[in-house]
């Protein structure tokens, strides 16, 4: 962009957006394209009894019909995947473990042909005992959802294994940080509380789609997926072929927010191809999709050691996360969910065991905020349990423990580019935080104030791969394997190239994810797009920059340290600043076209013992305050104003990140308020969008401000997909505690939590005074 | 499906009639859809065929006024109930309770005749419906007949309505002038959710004193519940000081509140109690501020 030009701000692919002409997934149609639909089981545990589709293999109009047996037999399939463990095989085999596992699957010539022959399908099950809250699946002698240690398998750098056969604990994550019992013992009080977080759907518009072709020895999938080249990894495994024999397409998404990071439905449609030798579409109902990935349920206990003049000494926090049925990304989310229990804190003495558990529900992976909302909503609750009991002034008191530059996190390495207490001092202002600010009364209507302020990691070790071809025309085509699926990846990386280069922003095209032409990009998720792919894009052009620089000046005849590139231009530094335009470089260098390669890596990994070492690249940083009333008399809540504030570094496109930032507050209010999968014994209830809860725009604050701490200078990105979510929850649920002095420790604040807690407190001020007046008067 | 669905596009109700009769109990009626699909997708139902409503005249979309009465014909929309001047003028309440469905994109389809044959417990109408009095017109082989709302609804999605009958119309008698009436919806979820509770309260006044009182509750059980006997405390008095809580006292112990994912047994009755009293202060106050 040109000195003084206006930075864009918006959506490159608006016009197609509103226009509604992105190419989805569901909008691909091949010739000869068959339907694909899937009997699920009805049981939460069972072993499959007999299992008979030979009716349904019959039905005109059908062609294919798969069982996990099916699957089992053929030497040319693996059965099994998942991203850590490959312990989810792709129909069921020998047993389901939930309500909802994919039995059979079926391809037709339609969506009613594919019903029918489901109806047609006989099975019989053997009900096992199951499993489905925490303490079910740790009790002695529980049944165990999977018998045998899970397989694992090729999978991320961080991730750390500690295994513990013979019972339902999938994984366990330690951090051992000083010495907790030291720090416990210093401590003037020690906290115990315990928060629990129920399980929810990410809730993407678009459901999981996926279109499968086996031709000529090649897999080929167009999918919803956020990590295109590890589904390449995992359906070659599947398919037992070499990754370049997999291609996988990735069209822009109608949102992700986790849902889409690791296989799920993929391999199912891509068996269905093979066997049904043509092209198959597999795409989920919504009460599919709610049995499809979940958010950990999880339950936190923080034992927590302060002076008496507020400064935290020592935390000890034991984090069981839900992971049902299979792994997901559970075994690596209870690192950031475990680690993630200390805080922004400057905590001495940090200890943390935290659990992946199987149960018997629905299978749980990434969501928006990835283990640090379940984390922050334990934490930064306690926070102002801790402020009230102390009196302290819950502003105060987190000033005092927040996170300082250079000072240490829970892992031991110390946070750098720390803005902890600025942010927490621009909510805090912008609601009119203060001291003295009591909780005031209308009739039955009181209204209060909460804080928070929370820290995020971004996944570390990661890789990012970008290619930029320069053309002769001097445009520029950026090709990554990063995802658009509505964060607006396209217009970041495109801003990010073109300013990089000095050319307009219409001259740039961001291709999408094709396995077979875009580079390895680890993942589009833990808010690194734009940080960690829009990072590769700069080096990519960095390097055609480069060739650029070097042939140019043989062109222009001087040294290479005499020209420079400005104005869409290799010129000499000095005026009259004789130049060519880019193409024309490109034109008389007779290459074509330059290509320029990145390769962005981040470096880091925790002790497997003591999770201590570098646990991330850099940290998201976000702070909140919320003003809520509630109404006595019902327990009814309503958020009337909102204050957040990110830590961006510099931002990179203005409308984008707001949107993200706000986007995030609905995700919140959402959980803080509503939303909660509801089970019983192992059969989900509301899996509608009538019976499951979503914020609606009403439910939103009339006032919603987000602030942007930027830093140009410094000029790091950080990422905020996911920042500003953690604190939501919590800075709600301490302004209800603030208006009514009810603490409900379970999301999500339901108003008939608030009424009873509002009973039981005016209960024991009863029996305080019945206590007090039966005291004899001395 | 196992079986094709057929779908009928009847141009006259007598047509309509004639369809399910045929199909002896085995077709649904459909009008603006917002159920019925719902239903259909969640295998809740499994009809034989589908009896569209949407090609018949008859007067099956007119708002009117007729002795006395506002007459909603079937096909009339949430929307339209809400926006009509007429209804607004004679009978604002029921506008007001209308514009409190969902949204207005659920509002713009669904219709009169829907939300009173789909008899959901959740819905908001049903309860305004009780306390106006109101009146289901219905056409079968046999002719049309009017069906009191009370003895109208009988249940969880249960109406006293034949299998091949079609409500045609729902009559609602013009209170009194001088009446006023508020729809109290209580929602415990998100601003979209159906009702935990919904409270109205319908009150008329002869100078300080009130003449007559009408309170229904609904979603709170089976089917929308009034109880005369506790309505008639307000009959005489001001609406003011102890009656008020005595009345919603009575409602909330009279009422067998149910459990669900919007509230608790116990919860219900708290909140009928203060959402019984909150509607009726609300008419007091209005009424004094004539």
């Amino acid at each position: 962009m040109s000195a003084g030009s206006v930075p864009f701000s918006g959506m490159i692919d608006a016009y197609e957006r509103v226009t509604g002409r992105i190419p989805y997934t569901i909008n691909i149609e091949l010739p000869g394209m068959a339907i694909a639909k899937v009997l699920r089981s009805t049981m939460a545990h069972a072993r499959i009894a007999r299992l008979d589709v030979s009716r349904a293999r019959q039905l005109p109009g059908v062609y294919a019909v798969l069982t996990g047996a099916d699957l089992l037999e053929r030497s040319d399939i693996y059965p099994y995947f998942g991203p850590v463990f490959r312990d989810r095989p792709i129909l069921a085999i020998g047993k389901v473990r939930y309500v909802g596992e994919p039995v059979v699957a079926v391809a037709a010539v339609d969506a009613d042909a594919a019903q029918e022959a489901l109806d047609l399908v006989d099975v019989d099950y053997d009900e096992l005992p199951a499993v489905f809250g925490i303490d079910d699946a740790l009790a002695p002698g529980a049944p165990l959802v999977h018998e045998e240690p899970p397989k694992a398998g090729h999978t991320f750098a961080d991730i750390i294994l500690h295994g513990h056969p013979g019972t339902n604990i999938c994984n366990q994550f330690k951090l051992r940080k000083g010495d907790i019992e030291r720090g416990l013992a210093e401590a003037d009080e020690v906290f115990e509380d315990t928060f629990y977080s129920p399980p929810l759907q990410q809730v993407p518009l678009e459901t999981h789609c996926c279109v499968a072709q086996v031709t000529d020895g090649r897999v080929t999938v167009w999918a919803t997926s956020q990590i295109p080249h590890m589904l390449r990894g995992n359906l070659a495994e599947v398919f037992k072929l070499p990754t370049s024999r997999v291609r996988v397409i990735v069209p822009t998404l109608g949102g992700a927010y986790g849902a889409k990071c690791y296989p799920a439905i993929e391999p199912i449609a891509a068996v269905l191809a093979l066997s049904a030798k043509r092209p198959v579409k597999f795409h989920l109902t919504r009460d599919e999709e709610f049995v499809t990935v979940t958010k950990h349920g999880g339950r936190i206990t923080l034992t927590t050691g302060v002076t008496r003049d507020g400064r935290i000494v020592a935390r000890k926090s034991l984090c069981h996360f839900n992971t049902g049925a299979y792994a997901d990304i559970g075994p690596r989310l209870i690192k950031n969910g475990g680690y993630g229990t200390a805080g922004p804190h400057n905590i001495p003495h940090v200890w943390v065991d935290s659990f992946a558990i199987y149960t018997n529900i629905p299978p749980a992976g990434a969501f928006r905020g990835y283990g640090i909302n379940q984390a922050a909503w334990a934490y930064e609750s306690q926070m102002d349990v801790i402020a009230e009991r102390l009196g302290l002034d819950p502003y105060e008191f987190r000033m005092k423990n927040l996170l300082t530059e250079g000072q240490t996190f829970a892992t031991g390495e110390p946070v750098e580019d720390c803005h902890f207490r600025e942010l927490l001092t621009m909510v805090a202002k912008g609601i009119g935080w203060d001291a003295t600010t009591r909780r005031t009364r209308q009739g039955p209507i009181v209204r209060g104030k909460g804080l928070s302020c929370t820290i995020k990691s971004t996944v570390t070790p990661s890789t990012s791969i970008a290619v930029v071809n320069l053309n002769d025309s001097g445009s520029l085509n950026v090709l990554t394997s990063s995802v658009e699926m509505g964060q607006g990846q396209k217009t970041a990386h495109a801003i990010l190239a073109a300013e990089r280069l000095g050319i307009s922003l219409d001259k740039v095209v961001v291709v999408s994810p094709d396995t077979d032409a875009t580079p390895y990009d680890q993942q589009s998720s833990s808010s690194r797009t734009t940080y960690a792919g829009g990072a590769a894009v700069q080096l990519a052009v960095d390097d055609v920059r480069a060739q650029l620089v070097r042939i140019g000046s043989g062109l222009l005849g001087v040294p290479e340290d005499a020209v420079e590139i400005a104005d869409a231009r290799v010129r000499t530094k000095a005026p009259p600043h004789r130049g060519l335009e880019l193409g024309e470089v490109v034109r008389k260098s007779r290459s074509g076209a330059l290509v320029g390669r990145g390769t962005f890596q981040t470096k880091g990994n925790l002790d497997p013992e003591t999770g201590q070492g570098v646990a991330s690249a850099h940290w998201n940083q976000a702070a909140a305050a919320a003003e809520v009333e509630v109404d006595l008399e019902t327990g009814k809540v309503r958020l009337l104003r909102y204050h957040g504030a990110s830590y961006p570094g510099r931002v990179v496109n203005r409308v984008q990140a707001e949107l993200q930032l706000e986007g995030n507050v609905g995700f919140g209010v959402s959980q803080a308020l509503f939303e909660e999968m509801v089970f019983d014994g192992g059969q989900l209830q509301n899996a509608t969008l009538a019976d499951y809860m979503l914020t609606s725009t009403e439910d939103m604050p009339r006032e919603l401000v987000v602030h942007i701490l930027e830093n140009r200078e410094r000029g790091d990105i950080h990422g905020i997909g996911e920042t500003s979510l953690p604190p939501v929850m919590a800075a709600i649920g301490n302004a209800v505690f603030h208006a009514t002095g009810v603490r409900v420790k379970d999301l999500p604040i339901t108003p008939e939590k608030v009424l009873r807690g509002l009973r039981e407190r005016d209960a024991a001020d009863q029996a305080e005074r019945n206590a007090h007046a039966a005291e004899p008067v001395r | 499906m196992p079986e094709s669905l057929a779908f009928h596009e009847p141009t006259s109700v007598a047509d309509a009639v004639g369809l399910l009769a045929r199909y002896g109990g085995e077709a649904k009626v459909v009008a603006g859809s917002t159920a019925v699909t719902i239903m259909l997708r969640n295998r809740l139902i499994a009809p034989r065929a589908l009896v569209s409503l949407g090609r018949i005249q008859d007067g099956l979309r007119s708002i009117r006024e007729e002795d006395g009465a506002l007459v909603l014909g079937a096909l009339v929309t949430h929307r339209e109930v809400e926006m009509s001047a007429l209804v607004r003028e004679r009978i604002p309440v029921l506008a007001e309770t209308f514009g409190t469905v969902a949204n207005v994109r659920v509002r713009n389809v669904a219709t009169v005749g829907g939300v009173v044959a789909e008899a959901d417990y959740a819905s908001d109408p049903p309860a305004v419906l009780l306390a106006l009095d109101a009146q289901i017109e219905a056409r079968g082989p046999s002719g049309e007949r009017r069906i009191p709302v009370a003895d109208f609804f009988r249940g969880f999605y249960e109406t006293a309505l034949e299998a091949d009958e079609v409500v045609t119309a729902v009559r609602i008698p013009i209170p009194p002038a001088g009446t006023r009436g508020s729809y109290e919806k209580f929602v415990t979820r998100s601003s979209e959710d159906r009702p935990c509770v919904g409270v109205v309260a319908l009150a008329r006044f002869d100078g300080q004193r009130c003449a007559d009182l009408r309170v229904a509750v609904g979603a709170a059980s089976e089917t929308p519940r009034r109880h005369p006997e506790i309505e008639q405390l307000g009959r005489g008095t001001t609406l003011r000081g102890d009656v008020v809580p005595t009345i919603a006292a009575g409602y909330a112990s009279a009422i067998d509140a149910l459990d669900d994912m919007r509230g608790s047994s116990w919860y219900r009755r708290r909140v009928i109690e203060v959402w019984v009293r909150r509607a009726i202060e609300r008419v007091a106050s209005a009424a004094s501020q004539r």
